[in-house]
Parts: C-alpha cells; structure tokens; sequence
C-alpha cells in the first residue's frame, strides 16, 4: 500500500511551522469559545490578533521558509487535487512528503478565510466597539456588513477545519501514517532521495517570545490587580462629567450617564421629579436647569458609545422609557442573568450597574469590563457546548 | 516650638471643626424651637427610628434602618437601588450632620418614603438628638 517508504526519516516541518500551526488551532478554538459573552471580548480580540499575526508570519514563510512550507512547492491545480482524490480509491495512490494536493488547498483556503475573518474582526472592533487600528474611522452603524462577513468567514473557517481534519485522518489512515503525529514532530519517513529541512530553532523562539509577551500585556492586569483597582483590559473614551449631575443623580443609585437613556426620557423624567419611582428627588428649578443641558447634550440619541446605540436603536421613536432595565436590547443584554443573582446582596437591583460593570460610573460600559460579583470570571465550557448545541439565538 | 505650633493650630481646627459639627445640628432645633417644637429627645428618636411604617403600595414594612440599617457605625445599602451609603454615625463619619441644606433635603425625601408624608419639626429634632450622639 505505502509505496516510496522507504527507511529514512527526514525533518519535514520545521519548528515555525509547527509552532504557527498549533498556536493557529490554540487561537481559533479560543475565539469560538469567547464570541458569544461580551465579558469575554479581551479574550476573543488576543485570540484575532494572535490569529492576525501567525498568519502574516506563515504568508512570508510561505515565501522565504523551508522547504516544504514553501507555498509554491504545494501549488497544486485542480488536476493534481482530481487525480488525487480519485487516486485514494483507486490502484494510483500517490504519496506526498509535504502537502498532498487536496491539502494543499485546504490551507490555501484557510489562510485565504482566516485572513478575512481576521481583517473583517478588525472592522467590527472599530465599528462597534471602537477599539483597535479602525477605531474612530468606521460609525457605529457602518459596522454591520462587517459583522456579517466576519460571522460569515468564521463558519466557513468553521467548516473548511473540519474538511481539512477529515483530510487529515484519511489521509493517514489510507497511507497509516499518523499526519497528526508528524504536525508534532516535524519527521515523516522519507525516501532516500528527501533531505531534512532546517528546524530554525531562532525564528522559532522569536516567534514564542513575541506570544507569551503578548499574552503577559493582555493578561497580566488580572494578576496585579485588587479590590479597589480591578483590571480594565478596556477603556472607552472619556465622556464628559457633570458635577451637579453626578450630585444631584448619585445619592441614592449610580448617577447614569445620560448616553443610556434618549434626550425625551431624560426630560420628563426630570419634568416629573416629584414622582421618581416612588421617591420624591426634591430639586430646585436652577438645578433642574443645569441638569437638562447637560443630560441633552450627552443623550443616547447622540450615540457617543455603543450603548447608546444600541440603547437608543432600540427604543421606538413614540417611546419614553424612564427605566434603562425597561429598554428591550438591555434585557435581551441581560435576561441570562438568574433571579438568584439579581437577588444577591451585592447587586439587589437591576439598576445597580456598578456591582457589575467596573466603568460604570464612566458611563462607558465596555465589553469585557464586567464581573458578576460572587463569581469568579471563570468560562463554563460545559454551559458554551450546551448553547451550541441546543442552537441557541443571539 | 514648631511642633508646640502646629498642636495649636490642629486644636483650633479641631474646636472649628467641632463647631461647624454642632452649628448645623443647634441651628436646625433652634429654627424648630423658634416653630413651637421641643425639648428633644435622643430616646424619642431612636424609638422613631426603628418604629415600622407599612407602605400601602409596595405592601412592605420600611422604617430608617431599610437603607441605613442596624448599626449605624456602618455602611448601609440603599434598600431599593443596593447602593451603599456611607455610615450615618458622626462619631465614625464627621461629615455627617454638616450641612443644613443637605439634612433639609434628606428629611423630606426620607420622611416621605419611609412615613409617606413630611417630618413635623418635633420629629425631626429628636432625629438629630438621636443621631448626633451616635
Ligand atoms: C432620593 C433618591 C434618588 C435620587 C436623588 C435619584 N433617584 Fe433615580 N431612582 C431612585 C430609585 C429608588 C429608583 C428605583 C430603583 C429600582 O427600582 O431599582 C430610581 C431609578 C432611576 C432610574 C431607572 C433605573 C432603571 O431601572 O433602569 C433612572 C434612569 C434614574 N433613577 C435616574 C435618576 C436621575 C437622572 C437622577 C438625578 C436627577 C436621579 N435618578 C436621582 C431614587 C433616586
Ligand atoms: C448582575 C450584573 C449586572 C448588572 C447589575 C448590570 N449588568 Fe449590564 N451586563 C452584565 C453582563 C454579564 C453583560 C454581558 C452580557 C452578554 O454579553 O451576554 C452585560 C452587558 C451590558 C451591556 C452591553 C455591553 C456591550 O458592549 O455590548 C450594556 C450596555 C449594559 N450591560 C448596561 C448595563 C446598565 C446600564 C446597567 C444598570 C442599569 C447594567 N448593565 C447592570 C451584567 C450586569
Ligand atoms: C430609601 C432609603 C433611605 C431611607 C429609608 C432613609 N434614608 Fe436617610 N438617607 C438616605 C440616603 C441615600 C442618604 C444620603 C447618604 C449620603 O450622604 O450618601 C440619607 C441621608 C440621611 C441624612 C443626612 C445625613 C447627613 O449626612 O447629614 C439624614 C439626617 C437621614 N438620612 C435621616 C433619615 C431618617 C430620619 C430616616 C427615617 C425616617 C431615613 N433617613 C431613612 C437613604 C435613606
């Protein structure tokens, strides 16, 4: 069966190469883990970035690596994949050292996919989040194409990794040679006339030194921070203060920033002040005043962060919500939230954005800026598979 | 010398301060004296303190201790919002009982939810007898 086999093993994929592909798998896996929860998004965008990055590094050792890793030494056409694919069945059953024709393309593919999602990534955090190189350039209300190309690339990634698994597991045991193996140590059993590559031990710890140092930017805050001073791995811009608002709102709950609710609640909300949700706030007319100016100036219908568009796109034009926890994207936002938490001591109230949302009081409310206290930020596999699983909407 | 100085002038910050403390309070019994209330009882408004009130609407029992709770020498918890507030005691929160305007203002946002109606001023100087021992 295993024809040209003979005794000799050879270094095929050097150590870049296999470290590029491993860290590659680590990445993606990570990713799917943590789109889905906002608390997770510093998760998800080191895993895009490391994801960005090792692509770009395997393109130009796609050009300049060894051998084997050389994107013009597996260029196959389609003939080549045909008259491999019909080989595996048929009695021409060719055996490749490096990539075999159909596995070729698979990583063209890959790489061609995992580019766009990642490009397409970087659009949606300027857009929507307005993080990262694009921050700034593209609106909240542009991002959404981006959205949908970047959900788009990640199924088909999704999907091509399963083909090129399947691949992978044929193709070894067709041949029984275990490729997956061979991913790890780099050797295959050769004939005489293949030669070794270099295992470029350097470029190889470069490329681990860069990782680790990325992982200790991204996630060392988790290990210095305190109580007092918990680790933001976010920061939204500044929005501006009001003293008398902070004031005259922040006695009795946080003071909200107005960019959560639109201009129309925010008046008569202040308009009916004798009457605020069962309280009487008691204000003077000069304070009242000064409240207003301010609160229209910053109000949600200005879209200054993504939740006030978010808050304010949903919120129908002939309503006037007075309750932020009433606006139907906070609940959607929120309804994973058990009773049992609500009820905690440290929470008690919906309106109690602080005891979860560290930047509350910025008014920013940025991904990944959340803890639910009681808890650590721990990620439930377990709950993700099941969500998966049962097809669970966004 | 120095040292003998800088006593003196954290002394008479003390008294100032001291006073300040003092004027507020005495200021606001004067003014609820000058109304036909008084004398002030500590032991009247403390029984008023925990005295329980039942709010028709909510059908719950609210009385001071529902947002600045049992022991006053700490923080208590909004009992609607969760918010923490600072301890009410003066003798752990010297900025307690400072400010004319802002007891004003407590007192009738608090005395409306907690009785559903306003503080008569005999009330409200047995609250500040209360709280200024505290
Ligand atoms: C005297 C206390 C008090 C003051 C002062 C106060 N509020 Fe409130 N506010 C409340 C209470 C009580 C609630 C209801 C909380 C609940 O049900 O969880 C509330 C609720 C709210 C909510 C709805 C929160 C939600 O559930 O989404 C908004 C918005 C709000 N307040 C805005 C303001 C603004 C703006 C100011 C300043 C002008 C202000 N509040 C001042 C007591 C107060
Ligand atoms: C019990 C903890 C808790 C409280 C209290 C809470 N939140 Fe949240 N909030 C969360 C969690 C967890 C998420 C992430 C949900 C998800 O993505 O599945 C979230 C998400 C959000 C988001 C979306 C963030 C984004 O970038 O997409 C906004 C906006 C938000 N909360 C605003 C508020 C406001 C305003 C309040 C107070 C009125 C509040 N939250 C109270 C836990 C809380
Ligand atoms: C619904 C919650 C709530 C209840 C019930 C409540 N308070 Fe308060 N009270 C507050 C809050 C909030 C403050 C402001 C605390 C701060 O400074 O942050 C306050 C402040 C005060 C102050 C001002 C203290 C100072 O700093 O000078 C007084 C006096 C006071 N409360 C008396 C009372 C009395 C008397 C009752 C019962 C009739 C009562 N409170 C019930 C929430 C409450």
């Amino acid at each position: 069966m295993s024809q040209q086999k003979a005794g000799q093993t050879v270094l095929v994929w050097d150590i870049p190469t296999r470290m590029f592909h491993w860290l590659l798998v680590v990445c993606f896996v990570m990713a799917w883990l943590s789109y889905e929860d906002n608390r997770y998004l510093d998760v998800h965008t080191f895993a895009g970035y490391t994801f960005f990055g090792l692509l770009l590094f395997r393109v130009v050792w796609g050009v300049f690596g060894t051998h084997y890793a050389r994107f013009k030494e597996f260029a196959y056409g389609w003939s080549d994949v045909f008259g491999y694919i019909k080989g595996l069945f048929g009695e021409d059953m060719r055996h490749y050292i490096g990539h075999n024709p159909a596995g070729a393309w698979a990583i063209f593919s890959l790489i061609g996919f995992g580019l766009v999602l990642t490009v397409s990534g970087l659009f949606v955090l300027g857009g929507e989040e307005q993080h990262g190189p694009l921050a700034g350039i593209i609106t909240f209300r542009q991002s959404t194409p981006f959205r949908e190309a970047h959900e788009f690339a990640a199924y088909t990634l999704l999907l091509l990794v399963v083909i090129h698994f399947v691949g992978v597991i044929t193709e070894s045991l067709f041949h029984r040679e275990n490729l997956i193996g061979a991913m790890f140590r780099g050797t295959k059993q050769a004939d005489t006339e293949s030669t070794s590559v270099r295992p470029h031990r350097l470029i190889a710890a470069t490329l681990f030194t860069v990782v680790v140092a990325y992982v200790i930017a991204a996630f060392g805050g988790y290990l210095t921070e305190t109580q007092e001073n918990p680790y933001l791995p976010f920061k939204g811009k500044e929005l501006p203060m009001s003293d008398t608002w902070n004031e005259a709102c922040g006695e009795c709950h946080l003071a909200f920033h107005p960019t959560l609710l639109p201009a129309r609640s925010w008046e008569l909300m202040l308009e009916q002040q004798e009457d605020h949700f069962d309280d009487d706030l008691f204000l003077e007319d000069d304070t009242i005043d000064e409240l207003l100016i301010y609160a229209k100036a910053n109000s949600a219908d200005l879209e200054q962060t993504e939740a006030a568009w978010r808050m304010n796109s949903n919120i129908p034009a002939n309503e006037t919500p007075l309750r932020i926890s009433e606006v139907s994207y906070w609940k959607r936002k929120h309804e994973e939230i058990d009773d049992e938490i609500w009820k905690r001591n440290e929470i008690k109230s919906k309106a109690n954005c602080g005891a979860c949302h560290l930047d509350a009081k910025q008014g920013t409310f940025e991904d990944a800026d959340m803890r639910i206290p009681g808890e650590a930020p721990e990620f439930d596999a377990i709950e993700w598979l099941k969500s998966v699983l049962g097809g669970d909407e966004k | 010398m120095k040292s003998g100085f800088a006593r003196v002038i954290a002394v008479v910050l003390f008294m100032m301060a001291a006073q300040v403390h003092a004027g507020a309070v005495d200021t606001l019994q004067q003014e609820y004296i000058a109304a036909g209330a008084g004398p002030f009882s500590a032991a009247k408004g403390k029984e008023m303190w925990i005295e329980k009130h039942l709010d028709a609407e909510s059908g719950k029992q609210r009385n001071c201790q529902s947002c600045h709770t049992e022991d006053l020498s700490k923080p208590g918890k909004h009992a609607k919002t969760g918010k923490v507030i600072e301890p009410l005691a003066p003798s752990v929160n010297n900025e307690r009982l400072t400010d004319i305007k802002f007891i004003n203002k407590w007192f009738k946002r608090n005395c409306k939810w907690t009785l559903g109606r306003e503080c008569t001023a005999q009330e409200k100087g047995d609250f500040l007898e209360y709280l200024r021992g505290l």
